[in-house]
């Protein structure tokens, strides 16, 4: 098998294979320890081992509380410039072969974001404090 | 069967089985899981069909950065009580009626189909950054340009409707 | 094309207007100019020597015609008439007054994409444009829970139709190889992929969903009653006949050969269109709603356009374009001094505003396809293209006989405008420039439905 990848060309799907057996290994070590450890340790099912940790200080009141809409805000704000970042990666590989209109056309990309940007510092969505 | 057919058919059924455990679980945090598991069965998928660039997108954008924001909601509503409404039977009973004949139709269209009129004879290297990024940035320029009008105003949207008056 | 550039510009700028003006009469004096520039654009571009001819643009992303640029100087028409009746309205819906004009100036980036596109990611991406503003405009009322209800409502059935369309797109390209719809041309009726024929039934879902058909019509009362009434009067006239542009569009360059395998589909929903929309509206109380179900019943008379397949269909959807927006703008901005929506809150208008009523008579009659009114040439049209086309008599007939039942619902409001008595209460009194505009409104209806060879003479 390792001969086959070895010889195997670049960037094709069974240049994955590794990352593959890794992920097997990863999942496998995991299910594995919690089975175990499920099977051969002692079962003390008291209230207080039922209780959630919370770093040996009883719980107060109840953790399904609805969020403030503000962290929702950055969040959708991270997706859309996550996705802008996405872009560069083709433009970073090509770089050189798009020449100067390729460059043009991701400036003019940036530029879109970068009116969002100051439109959200100026609309004053990610000030905290309010 | 070879082992590409294998991981294939393996993939095919967590993408699967995650996706009936989406709609199926009473726990709207267990659909979120599933759908985290179903994304990744599919980015494993584009590997096979050798698109390396997007089954990394679909991991970052997908099930790192938007099912965040899945969560996020589940936590914006009040999970406490039991506030889930009760569909009626009849209208679930249509809902599987109404995907089923669409499902049928469409599975019948690839019954029928020859694969091999299909014209994409593509290169394997088609999936490639370097080569979705010479499409993207040449021949597609326009729609990438224009979708940062969409982003723009995907932006205000958020602003609007999420700020605080 | 220079008409996407400017609207991108005016929704840049509008966004900072917001931070320079501090007045909203500075502000709406801004929107004016810029709308009308927006107009001027459309109308220099349309002047232009070559735009008599097909040109293509962005390495054949786009393609430009004459009718591309005869729709374009239309509805850009028809937003500068909205947005002169309506500017005070749209600021008074809540705080980001400026953001709301520029919403609409990026909605006019997606309408212009979808008047002029060539390629299936161009079409796809001119969808969300138009779509996603829309579902923040229709939220803009915070403080209602109904505008609330209504965004998440348009929002998760418009994410749904999307669903269908991406589907759609994705076996178009699957069987063809191919995003320029220009090239679809080698779909025969003879050997027609299966595939590809599933992705055109999927296409016919995702549109009739945008353009409000039955049995894809579940959301639009509800969505078109709960968004802020000047949103409402945006979304029902202008985006609509866009959407019809699109589809038209769509299924004229590429689906033509193949006809005879969708035909029957689209007739099927025609048919429920016209009837659902047109007998649901018989039997509303609040004029909002009713009109909300008008959509509808017009939507099916559009959807003649596409189903004809014919030169005579695309000059009815520009007589369409200027008889239906007009008249239904108009009336918004009537109906949105009314302190009651429902027919009630019409009674005795004649006696206490007699220029208004005659005015929204002018308006109704249109709507309801009144010879010597816009709304008349505009049915006439539509009619006489599927007639053209000769396999769908029974459907002429049965879209004449629920044209007669569309009276009744029309009537009704000038029944009560004349013939009752009543305070018709309004919140606001009409300025003389408003006055001005809506009469311009009518004058177009009027000179629509006498002389339509205005708009149709060069197609």
């Amino acid at each position: 098998m390792l001969s086959v990848l070895l010889n195997s060309p670049a960037n094709t799907t069974i240049n994955y294979l590794p990352i593959v057996i890794q992920l097997v290994v990863a999942i496998g070590f995991v299910a594995f320890m919690m089975s175990v450890t499920h099977l051969l340790g002692p079962k003390r099912r008291t209230s207080d081992k039922l209780a959630n940790f919370e770093s040996g200080i009883e719980s107060v009141g109840n953790a399904r509380q609805p969020m403030a809409i503000k962290y929702f805000l950055v969040a959708i704000l991270f997706v859309l410039f996550d996705v802008e970042v996405i872009f560069f990666y083709p433009y970073a590989v090509n770089f050189k072969a798009l020449g100067k209109e390729g460059f043009l056309a991701v400036l003019m990309f940036v530029a879109f974001f970068l009116v969002g940007f100051i439109y959200i510092r100026k609309r004053g969505a990610l000030d905290w404090e309010e | 069967m070879n082992p590409h057919q294998l991981v294939f058919w393996i993939l095919s059924v967590i993408a699967i089985g995650g996706a009936l455990g989406v709609i199926l679980s009473r726990n709207p945090v267990a659909s979120v899981l599933f759908l985290i598991v179903t994304f990744f069965a599919v980015s494993g998928h584009y590997i096979l069909l050798n698109a390396q660039f997007l089954a990394i997108v679909n991991i970052i954008v997908y099930a790192g950065a938007i099912m965040v924001l899945f969560l996020y909601v589940i936590m914006l509503m009040n999970l406490n009580g039991d506030v889930e409404p009760q569909k009626s039977k009849l209208l679930q009973f249509a809902g599987i009626i109404s995907g089923g004949i669409l499902f049928l139709v469409l599975l019948a269209a690839f019954k029928t189909t020859q694969l091999s009129t299909t014209p994409i004879n593509a290169s394997t290297s088609i999936g490639l950054i370097s080569e979705l990024g010479q499409v993207l940035f040449t021949r597609f320029v326009f729609p990438f340009e224009i979708s940062s009008i969409l982003f723009l105003s995907a932006m205000v949207g958020a602003v609007v409707i999420g700020k605080k008056d | 094309m220079i008409l996407i550039i400017t609207a991108s510009i005016i929704g840049v700028v509008l966004l900072f207007a917001s931070f320079l003006l501090k007045h909203t009469s500075s502000l709406l004096h801004l929107v004016t100019v810029l709308f009308a520039a927006l107009f001027g654009v459309a109308i220099w571009e349309a002047l232009q020597p070559t735009a008599i001819l097909t040109q293509s643009f962005y390495l054949d992303a786009i393609r430009v015609d004459r009718f591309t640029n005869q729709f374009n100087v239309l509805i850009t028409g028809c937003l500068f008439l909205y947005i002169l009746l309506m500017k005070k309205h749209i600021a008074a819906v809540g705080k980001y007054k400026a953001e709301y004009f520029a919403l609409i100036a990026f909605i006019m980036v997606g309408i212009f994409m979808l008047s002029s596109f060539n390629s299936l990611l161009v079409m796809f991406l001119g969808i969300e444009i138009v779509s996603i503003p829309q579902y923040i405009l229709a939220g803009s009322d915070k403080e209602n829970l109904k505008s609330t209800e209504a965004s998440l409502k348009y929002f998760l059935m418009g994410a749904f139709s999307t669903g269908f369309l991406l589907m759609g797109i994705t076996l178009l390209y699957g069987a063809t190889g191919n995003f320029m719809v220009s090239e679809f041309n080698f779909l025969q009726a003879t050997s027609i992929n299966p595939i590809a024929l599933g992705g055109v039934l999927l296409l016919i879902v995702a549109f009739g969903f945008k353009v409000s058909a039955a049995p894809m019509h579940l959301w639009t009362p509800d969505v078109y009653d709960g968004t802020p009434t000047p949103f409402t009067a945006f979304m029902a006239t202008i985006v609509k006949v866009a959407a019809f542009v699109g589809f038209m569009r769509l299924f004229q360059t590429s689906f033509t050969a193949i006809s005879s395998s969708w035909s029957l589909v689209l007739a099927v929903v025609i048919a429920l269109t016209l009837f659902v929309g047109n007998i649901t509206a018989v039997f509303q109380q609040s004029v909002k709603r009713m009109l909300a179900y008008s959509s509808i019943a017009q939507a099916g008379f559009m959807l003649f356009a596409i189903i004809s397949l014919n030169a005579i269909g695309r000059q009815g959807m520009l007589v369409y374009t200027v008889a239906y927006s007009v008249a239904s703008i108009c009336f918004f901005a009537i109906l949105i001094k009314m302190k009651d929506y429902t027919y009630d809150g019409f009674n005795g208008l004649a006696k206490k505003q007699p220029f208004i009523a005659a005015l929204a008579t002018i308006y109704m009659l249109s709507l309801a396809g009144i010879p010597l009114t816009g709304g008349f040439m505009a049915k006439y049209y539509m009619l006489k293209a599927v007639l053209f086309e000769g396999s769908y008599m029974w459907l002429a007939i049965f879209a004449l006989l629920m044209a007669a039942v569309s009276v009744y619902y029309y009537f009704k409001v000038i029944i009560a405008m004349y013939f009752k008595e009543g305070e018709a209460a309004m919140i606001d009194s009409f300025t003389k420039e408003e006055k001005l505009y809506l009469t311009i409104g009518a004058l177009a209806l009027l000179v629509v439905g006498i002389f339509p060879s205005l708009l149709t003479g060069t197609i």
